[in-house]
């Protein structure tokens, strides 16, 4: 099956001028862990993910988040968030977007989310902003499909 | 790419209840509930003749996530602003003995300065990829009266249509910047006029008036002997279109099956005749069933030859 009947169709977007304080308010409204970033054209230039905005507020300390021991100041994490609230998205941005089509394949799509550990990324047609292919949603395709199988 | 804004959406719920009356109590025969809001419908109504589209606007809550995931399901591209509190209701009775309808439309949600401001970004880039701009429905509390003036302005400063389907101010303002197309509720007409229409003439007069101010199309209904009717002012003349109302189940989303056809029509690049005769048939084909949406282009196709069309002097 191709992507094309598995996307979500939703074009939220954020572009670079967009300030960190608004993509939080847009990731939080809309209740996606990431968007894309597009330029006036409504091509894909770059992704911003909750990820990229904990790094931009604590760049030397992201590392040492992901350990369990590891106990973080709240109080200075929220400084830090609102001092970078005001910077542009481009700032912090992930530019290297892996994208899709609507006519990649269902299996071929799944391999690179998995591989790259990216929960959703930007399917684009000209390069212009089409949708957005979420991982939960292809493995919860690719295992109604193995039902069908089994 | 079609455009489809729809500032102030709704989830409709249509309780089909025979024999309604006020001060009683009854129990629905049937109840449905539907993503709403003229845009929106006519985004719907497209996507059953294969036209796809990308339908914007403000949702909010449990209603707006309701709507996006609906949109969702009908594969449907959605660029909508979500906001604070909760996208309204509008309820619909339908009383199919006595053929009567009784609508209560809610206020909807408060848009804020910066909610606007990003709905207007998001319009602008749009702009940039669309073929055709269609709007619809009333405006939300914080959306000033002259906003669609300002998205008439904007498509045609890029050069793309816009066909417009409002009443009051916000029309009125948004007529000054003459919109490709122009629909406007038969119930509205009076209070724009500023007196009552009485009369076939009176309505045309109105429709000619719009006309006058460089509106190619402009579209009413008005009541006929033997069904419903449509006054198309058209760059070719006016036209009175017919159809019969025999097998109406429901008025409710007409008005948008007509401007989706007018968009198809435009789409599609038909001639005059036909694109009033197609217009007609999407919303003959709309009225025959509850609920919103259409049976798809055969069985408007079916409808079309059966449009009954006068040309007027």
């Amino acid at each position: 099956m191709i992507i094309e009947e598995l996307m979500d169709r939703d074009l939220t977007a954020l572009t670079e001028d967009t300030s960190l304080a608004e993509a939080i308010e847009v990731l939080s409204i809309h209740r996606i862990s990431s968007a894309p970033v597009v330029d006036l054209d409504g091509k894909v230039v770059g992704i911003l993910s909750e990820k990229d905005i904990v790094r931009a507020a604590l760049p030397g300390y992201f590392e040492l988040l992901q350990d369990p021991t590891f106990i973080p100041d709240l109080g200075q994490f929220r400084f830090r968030l609102r001092r970078v609230s005001r910077e542009a998205v481009k700032k912090y941005m992930t530019k290297k977007v892996i994208t899709f089509t609507e006519n990649d394949s269902d299996f071929h799509v799944a391999m690179i989310l998995i591989k790259n550990n990216i929960k959703r990324a930007p399917v684009v047609r000209d390069g212009a902003l089409a949708g957005m292919i979420n991982r939960a949603d292809l493995l919860q395709h690719l295992m109604s499909e193995g039902k069908d199988d089994a | 790419m079609i455009v489809t804004v729809t500032l102030n959406p709704a989830v409709d719920e249509e309780y089909m209840v025979p024999e309604f009356h006020l001060g009683g109590w009854f129990r629905a025969s049937s109840v449905r509930q539907l993503p709403g809001g003229k845009g929106i419908n006519v985004s719907v109504i497209l996507k059953q003749l294969n036209y796809d589209s990308v339908a914007m606007g403000f949702l909010a809550g449990f209603n707006g996530e309701y709507i996006r995931d609906a949109m969702r399901r009908m594969r449907i591209s959605t660029n909508f602003v979500h906001v604070k509190g909760e996208t309204r209701t509008n309820v619909y009775i339908v009383d199919p003995v006595g053929h009567m309808e009784t609508g209560i439309a809610a206020m909807g949600p408060y848009i804020s300065e910066e909610a606007l401001s990003r709905f207007t970004i998001n319009y602008d880039r749009m702009l940039k990829r669309a073929s055709l701009v269609a709007i619809g429905g009333s405006l939300p509390p914080g959306v000033p009266q002259d906003y669609y003036r300002t998205l008439v302005e904007k498509a045609k400063a890029v050069g793309v249509p816009v066909f417009l389907d409002a009443a009051g101010p916000p029309l009125s303002a948004a007529l000054e910047i003459v919109p490709t197309a122009v629909r406007i509720d038969h119930r509205f007409i009076s209070v724009t006029l500023g007196y009552p229409i009485d009369s076939l003439d009176k309505l045309v007069e109105r429709i000619s008036q719009i006309h006058a101010q460089g509106v190619e199309w402009a579209i009413t209904a008005c009541a006929t002997h033997d069904g419903l009717g449509n006054i198309f002012y058209t760059p070719n003349g006016i036209y009175v279109a017919e159809i019969d109302v025999d097998q109406a189940v429901s008025m409710i989303g007409a008005g948008d099956a007509l401007m989706a056809g007018l968009i198809v029509a435009h789409e599609e690049g038909m001639d005059t005749e036909m694109t009033v005769r197609f217009a007609m048939a999407c919303l003959w084909e709309e009225i025959a069933h509850p609920g919103h949406g259409i049976g798809g282009m055969d069985k408007v196709k079916s409808l079309v030859s059966r449009v009954r069309l006068e040309k007027l002097d």
